[in-house]
């Protein structure tokens, strides 16, 4: 194998964190606050370990083998992901989700803007967040090609 | 500061998905009147076995849309849930899909053609685009489906 086999690669690393949150938005009733957002709505919040999976698009590094150093992405994603979310109050804590419902579509588009600018070797290619094993969202640029 | 419900939503360049995964349990024989017995067998070994067999099929469902500045949401779950309820699980969970289900009467009820009619019997969904139907068959076999396009992302 060498660099004459050309193409992207695509990797993926996955991390995990815990949270709380709740679905409440001032503009609308309590009583329509209750008919959306259910037991979700639960003033005191409540909790999910999130699992997240990093998917970083590029070709190798005709010397290191590397989309980019896993070391680094790891680094990124402590820094700017486990340090602001995890084993935070979302609603409360984490100052780019102000303003917003911390559903699983709103966090996933809030660690891509996160992720994107930081990522400088290979690019962010998608993000997934499981909130539970049957729930998700993903984020990605659109018209992305096919992975 | 958040919004009532009907603001326009964030354009971004950014596209999000919603997935969810379902559950139900069916049997199923593969089978097909255009081949002879002994080239059914040939090609379909034991999934051939005249008394079918079962799997617990896993689904998995993905949605887009523009996400309501409101709730947060591409389409609230509840709502979700209830239409992949009334037309996917109601339907097939429990059931012969050979027997049970009309479009099995004259296909093969192989996990592909069954990404296929599930996609079918969503696609209608009101509340937000059906991008991709996934369907894990046993933990080693998945099959995804998305259309008339390529699958994405």
């Amino acid at each position: 194998m060498d660099g004459k086999i050309k193409g992207m690669v695509y990797l993926t690393r996955k991390i995990e964190f815990s949270a709380s949150h709740l679905y409440h938005n001032p503009a609308l009733s309590d009583e329509e606050n209750r008919r959306i957002f259910g037991k979700c709505n639960n003033p005191h919040g409540h909790g999910h370990n999130y699992t997240l999976e990093v998917t970083v698009e590029g070709e190798p590094d005709p010397v290191t083998g590397m989309v980019l150093d896993l070391k680094e992405l790891k680094t990124i994603l402590e820094r700017e992901i486990m340090e602001r979310m995890d084993h935070r109050f979302l609603n409360y804590e984490v100052q780019e989700l102000k303003g917003q419902i911390p559903t699983c579509e709103n966090i996933a588009r809030v660690v891509w803007k996160l992720l994107e600018p930081k990522i400088t070797q290979g690019r962010l290619h998608k993000v997934r967040l499981y909130e539970s094993a049957d729930i998700f969202a993903e984020c990605y640029q659109n018209g992305a090609n096919r992975q | 500061m958040l919004p009532k419900r009907g603001e326009p939503p964030v354009n971004d360049g950014l596209k999000v998905v919603l997935g969810r995964r379902y559950r139900f349990a069916a049997s199923h024989r593969l089978h097909t009147e255009k081949l002879s017995e002994e080239e059914n067998f040939r090609v379909f070994g034991k999934c051939n076995n005249p008394y079918g067999h079962g799997h617990n099929y896993v689904v998995e469902i993905h949605v887009s849309g523009p996400v309501d500045l409101a709730t947060g949401m591409i389409v609230n779950l509840a709502e979700l849930d209830q239409f992949v309820e009334r037309e996917v699980l109601e339907p097939l969970d429990h059931k012969s899909l050979n027997e049970d289900v009309q479009a099995f009467r004259t296909t093969v009820p192989t996990t592909e053609n069954l990404c296929k009619e599930i996609y079918r019997r969503l696609k209608e969904f009101p509340l937000a685009k059906v991008e991709r139907v996934r369907i894990e068959e046993t933990c080693n076999n998945a099959f995804e489906y998305a259309g008339s396009r390529n699958c994405g992302p």
